[in-house]
């Protein structure tokens, strides 16, 4: 059985309440086997019906933005795994351009650091960024707690999740961390593969393709999560003139261009790629670790000279990426 | 996880497993102790030659400071977090702040703000009774704080004014105002770029990153008094702690010149110099018993 009901600990405390109604389990976080622990404390904020489905609402709400035009869901679309598809470097009020590419969203709750360069270490602080940027929401917490203060409709659904019927920025994140943790893609026929569901396996060019991943990438797109989650330079030209990475946060210069490693997972709908959105196809990020790693004193060294890899090689390790498409968790009706 | 959320953590479970399922008030766990109440006071100067402080319009040319190098300034803003006090005693008393983070509350963390005089004042309880003659704090919040997430209260981002959201965590001191020798440029809380005469510093940065300089600005302040605090039957003493605003641009680190040092500091290596400043810049003055 897959569900390790996380909600547990909760529930032994909850136990003695009177009255306490046993809650649809498609509403609780339900921690992979397969999976690294997670690392949200969820003991602080336990996922619950009414709070997922408020986060839900936050997340999908323009009133987040100053003029009224842009939710979360603008750059995170469910279609592409919560990424955007439309634009290189996202777009926010005021057809403001930002500086890099939405990144898909999933898996958050195995995530400790966020964001390209890790400014953020709870996810219960990525919305304010979201909100407060000039480029995205420009709005300020205060002017979007009042104007949800304002709805009678919003004052009732916190008193639903939080028993609370004063509206905090505290609670909108939380609600909004509720929603964002249940988008847990555990689904894709890879999964199916190496937990043994569905009997599924990989095709020969999957397997193939698998192989020469293990062999070339995974030293950085580790694990089932397919990131390490440290902080690397891939040899994108012109990294360190245009997006110093993690070195805006670290304040060293042995970290200038160094981005986070980014999951793989559902890659194949998160285009384009990269933290300034520059390729627009997976070719295109091959031939780039084929052909265009660029050598600076920060570039990884596992990639000086880049990686060789032959055309049926690169239609391999494409075949096996597209194995990571969580097709279940971009349909599915909860999110 | 640190210990003292384990500690709450354990204690709510020992609670649990007393009072069990019926719900009665009637074993209140009442520790003794009385309230000791800490308040501080934002002065210009030092402690034999010092002046009232006060906080000044935003493009107010009344330039009430003037500085070390003899160049004129006022402050806009001035706002800090103490949090972690300690008291101690000349016997081995101790006392520690309990401190927690809710999405609706946050309890032992102080928000100090010279535009809001309610918050220059707050009461330690339940202090055991009796003798202290020291007082520490951190001037900040530290990673626990940070790491506990959605916080309200003193730490709610939306009315604080004291958090970072590109590099998220709460800043621990931010100060703002103006000097006839600045060129201008900076933006903050109160000052706007286009403020030609503007200077701003927000202190921040709580972080230990494995292999990288260390920028946890986050200082820990320690004061001893010059008499013994008495905590006990009707004693319930008063520490007056002051910061000294101009020992802040002044202080063992470093010397700030409003026309050439940078005025505009947002970034936690920027501020590391002044964080030490700011933090030797707070002092013991009296006790009220
Ligand atoms: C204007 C487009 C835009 C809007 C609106 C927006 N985001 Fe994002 N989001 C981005 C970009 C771009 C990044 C990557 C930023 C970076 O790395 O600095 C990002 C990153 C994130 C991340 C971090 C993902 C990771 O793996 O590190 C999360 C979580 C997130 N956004 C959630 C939200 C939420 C919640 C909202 C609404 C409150 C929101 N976003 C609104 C563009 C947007
Ligand atoms: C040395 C570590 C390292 C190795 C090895 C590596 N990558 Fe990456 N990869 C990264 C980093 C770091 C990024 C993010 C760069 C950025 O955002 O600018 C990235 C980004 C990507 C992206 C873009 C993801 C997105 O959502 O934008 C893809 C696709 C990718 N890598 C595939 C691969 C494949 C396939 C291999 C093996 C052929 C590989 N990587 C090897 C570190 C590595």
């Amino acid at each position: 059985m897959r569900p390790l009901v996380f909600a547990l600990c909760f529930m032994l405390f909850a136990g003695c309440q009177p009255g306490e109604t046993q809650s649809d389990t498609s509403f609780t976080f339900v921690q992979p086997e397969h999976f690294p622990p997670a690392t949200y404390d969820f003991e602080r904020n336990p996922v619950t019906e009414a709070g997922f489905k408020l986060g839900k609402r936050l997340f999908e709400d323009v009133r987040l933005s100053s003029d009224n035009s842009v939710s979360c869901s603008t750059c995170h679309q469910q279609a592409v795994a919560f990424s955007d598809p439309q634009h290189r470097l996202s777009l926010g009020v005021e057809e403001r351009v930002g500086t890099r590419n939405a990144p898909g969203l999933f898996n958050l709750a195995f995530t400790s650091e966020f964001m390209l360069d890790g400014g953020i270490t709870h996810l219960d602080f990525v919305p304010i960024n979201a909100i407060t940027s000039e480029v995205e929401m420009d709005e300020t917490l205060e002017n979007v707690v009042a104007k949800l203060r304002a709805n009678a409709g919003y004052r009732e659904a916190f008193q639903d999740a939080f028993g609370e019927d004063t509206i905090t920025s505290g609670l909108m994140l939380q609600a909004l961390s509720q929603y964002q943790n249940m988008l847990v893609s555990d689904r894709s026929k890879y999964d199916d593969v190496v937990t043994g569901r569905n009997d599924a396996a990989f095709s020969a060019a999957e397997l193939r393709g698998e192989a020469f991943f293990k062999n070339n990438c995974a030293s950085c797109h580790a694990g089932v999560l397919f990131t390490d989650q440290s902080y690397r330079n891939n040899g994108l030209a012109g990294d360190g003139a245009q997006d110093a990475g993690r070195s805006l946060i670290s304040e060293v210069g042995t970290d200038i261009g160094k981005f986070r490693v980014p999951s793989l997972r559902n890659v194949s709908r998160t285009a384009p790629y990269m933290h300034d959105g520059r390729f627009e196809t997976l070719d295109e990020v091959l031939l780039h670790y084929r052909d265009g790693v660029v050598s600076s004193s920060t570039l990884d060294p596992g990639l000086e000279g880049g990686i060789a890899m032959t055309s049926d090689e690169m239609a391999d390790v494409i075949a096996f990426l597209e194995t990571l498409t969580d097709w279940e968790f971009v349909q599915d009706p909860r999110f | 996880m640190k210990t003292y959320s384990l500690y709450f953590f354990l204690f709510a479970a020992a609670l649990f497993a007393f009072t069990g399922c019926d719900d009665d008030d009637d074993i209140s766990p009442v520790l003794e102790g009385g309230t000791f109440e800490v308040e501080f006071e934002n002065v210009f100067g030092p402690q034999d030659n010092q002046r009232s402080f006060s906080l000044s319009d935003v493009g107010s040319t009344d330039y009430g400071f003037t500085n070390s190098m003899g160049q004129d300034y006022n402050i806009t803003f001035l706002r800090y977090y103490i949090s972690e006090v300690v008291l101690e005693g000349p016997d081995g008393e101790r006392f520690e702040d309990p401190m927690s983070v809710s999405a609706t509350g946050a309890e032992g963390y102080y928000l100090i703000s010279a535009d809001d005089p309610s918050s220059m004042t707050f009461d330690l309880e339940n202090v055991p009774a009796g003798r202290y003659n020291k007082i520490s704090f951190l001037l900040g919040v530290d990673s626990t704080g940070v790491q506990e997430g959605a916080a309200g209260g003193s730490l709610d981002p939306a009315t604080s004014g004291m958090f970072w959201s590109w590099n998220a965590g709460y800043v621990a001191f931010k100060i703002e105002g103006q000097s006839a020798a600045s060129a201008g440029g900076a933006s903050g809380n109160t000052i706007e770029n286009t403020n030609d005469k503007g200077i701003v510093f927000h202190l921040g940065g709580w972080k230990d990153i494995d292999g990288t300089a260390f920028r946890n600005n986050n200082q820990r302040v320690t004061l001893e008094f010059d008499t013994n605090a008495s905590v006990g039957a009707g004693l319930e003493p008063t520490a007056h702690l002051e910061l000294d605003v101009d020992a802040v641009f002044n202080g063992p680190e470093t010397t700030i010149d409003f026309a050439n040092s940078n005025v505009n500091v947002h970034r936690p290596v920027d501020g590391a110099d002044m964080a030490v400043n700011a933090a030797a810049a707070f002092r013991y003055d009296h006790i009220h018993q």
